[in-house]
């Protein structure tokens, strides 16, 4: 059984101008101790998506209005804010984007780290003491045990991500979800704080969401990736698959968008950016909602009427096109 | 929705259908389009009821404050003193009764709102212009005259306000609408400097500030082409913020006896004379003290609307 | 920690200084000399004497002089109007009291005031917040006399609850206190559960939820202290309203304090305690400032770093 299923997640906002549907049918599973990337634009919902998992979600205006959630065999949306509460930070725990506002500024780091263990374990001081030091070591924070009483603003930004990542591991969590863990961080220290999340995945036996606008990202450290768009899933395979042979048209404008800087297909041009903007979330469209900025859009096949389903194009390789890769007759410029 | 042969073209040639409604005026990197952010400012002002009414209960008593003493038929300054008809209650012919001297209380209110708000104005415009003046040299000038400034400004707030007022009031000898004006703002435009020099200052880091540099810009130009007018908007809340200080500084002067002088009376010189029979006849106290509370009220709430009115977070929540 | 504490505590002392030299300044410009007064005609000779004897009649940077080494022996110097007592008598006699009410406002404010903004902030929207924001709107704009009238008609009189005037004992001291400190807790009030709301909405409590913490850890650790820290800001300036709306409720409940004092000091033209009651004034307003900087020191960690 896989660690976690998300089925038909439905998350929307009730705000003045209606009502937002952030995340529109989303399903997905995550299995333990592999990775699970979900990679989109700003705004396709899928940071709405982590939180809803978490139950984070700001509950007036949003809400979970359909589907389920099962980790570990219970449906988190049907639990009472209690029973989450138990569950977080000790069975599920998730790390921010920016390190910076994530932590607490007024309080040392030893606390932040310590009230963890003393509220899912009721650790006694010197226990939690110790074990912050070890989990700073962990994370590979130097002269972990003089930094511990320090404060937030004494650390560089890439330290303080390892410490909300020794915050988020502390309980020994089943899954860890990253929201975008490295995007707010130099491109050198985002490659160690990559590498340390994939070693602690294997040491801990985590099954791991990572959240990213980042395909480089993805490359990197999934197994799995889910590619969302405008609040749904357009495609999802194995890595490797997905970059090897991507089908949806979304999929390979992302791929052709990224910069290359060897191989074969050196473009010597202008990067490839994706016209157009994602639709409105408040309405969106009938049909396809990447049909206005698809290059094979076609009236014909009724690319704007209906929206197309997610389906199987090849074992593990969903798609949720009319016109994916392998489908099409010619190939466009 | 109609879909264009290629988007690239489309977008390109400006036919592509618009999906997305972006904030009115904002393309991604323009400058701030000043004539947008007002009618934006002003339509986010009228969503906020509270500060609506309260925008309207403040023009109305000012329109009343202005217009009622031309058409009385009453003339405090000049009718003869009539002290049968002394302290009457609220009737038709006195809508709020009389005060000791038989003089309609209606109408003296409206003189009396005349001159606080005069000067309440008066001393807002004061002390936002030395503000002005102060800030933002503090501000645009940084480093070493910043320091110094700032350094004077912190002892200068240790002066205590009433009592400083009070001298300056003793300084001058007359205590007229001016001298009233000029005291207080002495003794009350600290704030408003520092409030001026941090937004300069946050304003200076603005790429647009370098740019103007860059361009060869003079500091005095920067100063009031940039600079200045996008403080615009903080200084005006500043004056509905500054407003009730200092119409509730000039009625505590003038409560304790150093208002200014009669024939002139100020909401607060009204209240003073009514304190010594408010047992009996708590109405001439409790008027004025009840129009000042309203002019207070009321300067809270629009400063509140124009500071949400002002400020581009919206309030919907946003996902990333 | 120390140094920055004693690093505030030297700042006063300039300051002061200022504060000491604009009074000093101010006051030579007022017009007419306390001992010309009409109803106390003296001769010329006598005249003469008393100048000299009170230093009037030396240049006035030596005046400065011998009154800024006065203040800080502790010697205010002479009244000059009431010749027979010194300034130390006189605020020795009323400031006591003046402090008194200041501080028991100012008690009536947080005691009262942070707890309200606390609930407002934590039942957001609720009749109870809708309510909080109108009384504090109200408290806030309404001027402290009709407040004090009120209070004095409505429980003395009326209900014949409290004393009307006076500070002898508790129950004296209990309308006045109040009524001077219901605008400071309105403003708290309001100011709290501004900065609550605020801090509610910032990312680390998201981190905090994330880790499974109690709602009640994550108010009274993470939130409350957070928003106390524009609170704190926010007291200087009500201290200064404090201590400028003690003359006025002084003057009211008639207690015997200093604000009524200075204020025939002022007319009178009795310089020195005039000038000893605003450096008084300011020296308390300065040590106020100070602690209000070293408390914010204390509960934002970042400003103890931050400070040059």
């Amino acid at each position: 059984m896989a660690l976690l299923q998300v089925e038909n997640l439905r998350t929307h906002f009730f705000t003045r101008e209606g009502a937002v549907k952030a995340v529109d049918g989303v399903s997905f599973s995550v299995e333990a101790g592999k990775t699970l990337g979900i990679v989109g634009e700003s705004g396709c919902g899928k940071s709405v998506t982590a939180l809803s998992l978490m139950g984070l979600i700001p509950r007036p205006p949003a809400r979970i209005v359909e589907g389920s959630v099962t980790f570990q065999g219970r449906d988190l949306t049907k639990l009472s804010e209690g029973d989450l509460e138990d569950i977080r930070g000790r069975e599920m725990a998730m790390i921010f984007q920016d390190p910076m506002t994530s932590l607490n500024p007024t309080l040392r780091i030893r606390t932040q780290i310590t009230e963890v263990l003393d509220r899912h374990f009721g650790y006694s001081k010197d226990d939690a003491r110790k074990r912050a030091v070890e989990l700073l070591e962990e994370v590979r924070i130097p002269r972990a045990a003089e930094r511990l009483d320090d404060y937030p603003h004494r650390f560089s930004g890439g330290m303080r991500q390892r410490v909300m990542i020794a915050i988020a591991i502390a309980c020994n969590p089943k899954l860890l979800i990253a929201d975008e863990p490295t995007t707010a961080l130099d491109v050198t220290v985002q490659a160690e704080i990559l590498d340390l999340l994939d070693d602690l995945r294997r040491d801990h036996e985590m099954g791991m969401i990572i959240i990213t606008h980042d395909m480089g990202v993805i490359a990197e450290t999934a197994d799995q990736v889910a590619v969302m768009y405008a609040g749904q899933i357009v495609e999802q395979a194995q890595t490797e698959e997905l970059f090897d042979r991507p089908e949806h048209p979304y999929t390979e404008a992302l791929l052709g968008a990224l910069p290359q800087l060897e191989g074969e297909n050196v473009r010597m041009g202008r990067l490839r950016s994706i016209p157009g903007r994602p639709p409105d979330l408040i309405a969106p469209p009938e049909g396809c909602r990447f049909a206005p900025r698809c290059p094979h859009a076609n009236l014909s096949d009724g690319c704007a009427q209906r929206l197309p389903e997610l389906r199987q194009i090849r074992t593990g390789h969903l798609v949720r096109s009319r016109h994916p890769a392998s489908e099409r007759q010619a190939v466009p410029v | 929705m109609t879909l264009p042969a290629n988007p690239r073209d489309a977008v390109a040639t400006g036919t592509a259908a618009p999906d997305v409604v972006a904030g009115a005026g904002a393309q991604a990197g323009a400058p701030i389009e000043q004539a947008n952010l007002w009618r934006d400012a002003w339509r986010r002002y009228i969503q906020n009821r509270g500060a609506v009414v309260a925008g309207a209960i403040f023009v109305a008593f000012v329109a009343f404050c202005v217009i009622w003493p031309i058409i009385t038929p009453y003339d405090i300054h000049n009718d003869p003193v009539n002290f049968s008809q002394a302290y009457e209650g609220p009737s038709l012919k006195h809508p709020l009764g009389t005060d000791k001297l038989g003089k309609d209380l209606l109408t003296k209110l409206a003189l009396g709102g005349r001159i606080s708000i005069a000067i309440g104005i008066g001393a807002t415009l004061t002390i936002l212009l030395i503000g002005v003046v102060y800030g933002s040299i503090a501000g645009f000038a940084g480093g070493r005259l910043d320091n110094i400034q700032m350094r004077l400004l912190d002892a200068l707030y240790g002066l205590p306000y009433l009592p400083f007022a009070i001298i300056v009031l003793a300084i001058i000898g007359t205590n007229n609408l001016w001298t009233m004006v000029i005291a207080l703002s002495i003794a009350s435009w600290f704030t408003a400097a520092r409030i001026v020099r941090g937004q300069i200052i946050t304003l200076k880091e603005n790429d647009y500030v370098r740019a103007a540099k860059a361009v060869g810009a003079r500091w005095y130009r920067v100063l009031t082409r940039h600079l200045l007018p996008n403080t615009l908007g903080i200084l005006i809340i500043a004056i509905f913020l500054e407003l009730p200080g200092v119409i509730l500084g000039e009625a505590f002067l003038s409560f304790i006896g150093l208002g200014i002088s009669p024939p002139d009376a100020s909401l607060g010189s009204m209240a003073q004379e009514g304190r010594e029979v408010y047992r009996v006849h708590p109405n001439v106290i409790a008027i004025p003290s009840i129009a000042i509370a309203v002019l207070v009220l009321c300067a809270n709430f629009i400063a509140d609307g124009m500071r949400d009115a002002l400020d581009p977070r919206t309030r919907e929540t946003k996902e990333h | 920690m120390t140094a920055f504490i004693i690093r505030r505590l030297l700042w006063t002392i300039p300051v002061l200084l200022l504060v000491i030299l604009l009074t000093f300044v101010l006051m030579r410009q007022i017009e007419g000399n306390p001992f010309r007064r009409s109803s106390r005609a003296v001769s010329p000779a006598v005249q003469q004497n008393l100048e000299r004897k009170f230093n009037l009649d030396e240049p006035w940077y030596v005046q400065y002089a011998l009154y800024v080494k006065g203040v800080f022996t502790f010697d205010l110097g002479p009244s000059l109007v009431t010749r027979d007592r010194t300034v130390n008598d006189i605020i020795k006699e009323h400031f006591p009291k003046s402090l008194e009410l200041g501080l028991l406002a100012f008690v009536w404010a947080i005691a009262l005031g942070i707890p309200m903004g606390v609930i407002a902030a934590l039942r957001q929207n609720s009749a109870y917040d809708y309510g909080l924001m109108f009384f504090s709107n109200v408290g806030y704009a309404v001027p402290s006399f009709l407040v004090a009238t009120l209070l004095i008609y409505y429980v003395s009189l009326k209900a014949g609850l409290l004393p009307t005037n006076g500070w002898i004992n508790w129950k004296y001291k209990i309308l006045p206190s109040f009524a001077l400190g219901l605008a400071p807790m309105a403003y708290f009030a309001r100011l709290v559960r501004g900065s609550m709301l605020e801090t509610l909405q910032q990312d680390y409590i998201r981190t905090a939820k994330a880790k499974g913490l109690r709602w009640r850890r994550i108010v009274t650790v993470h939130a409350l202290r957070n928003s106390l820290i524009p609170a704190v800001t926010a007291v200087a300036p009500l201290l200064g309203f404090i201590i400028t709306g003690t003359f006025v409720i002084e003057v009211i409940f008639s207690i015997p304090g200093i604000g009524r004092y200075f204020i025939t000091a002022v007319s009178s033209r009795d310089y020195s305690v005039v000038m000893g009651i605003t450096v008084l004034t300011s020296f308390v307003i300065v040590i106020a400032n100070m602690i209000v900087d070293i408390l914010y020191g204390i509960l934002d960690p970042r400003t103890r770093d931050a400070r040059t």
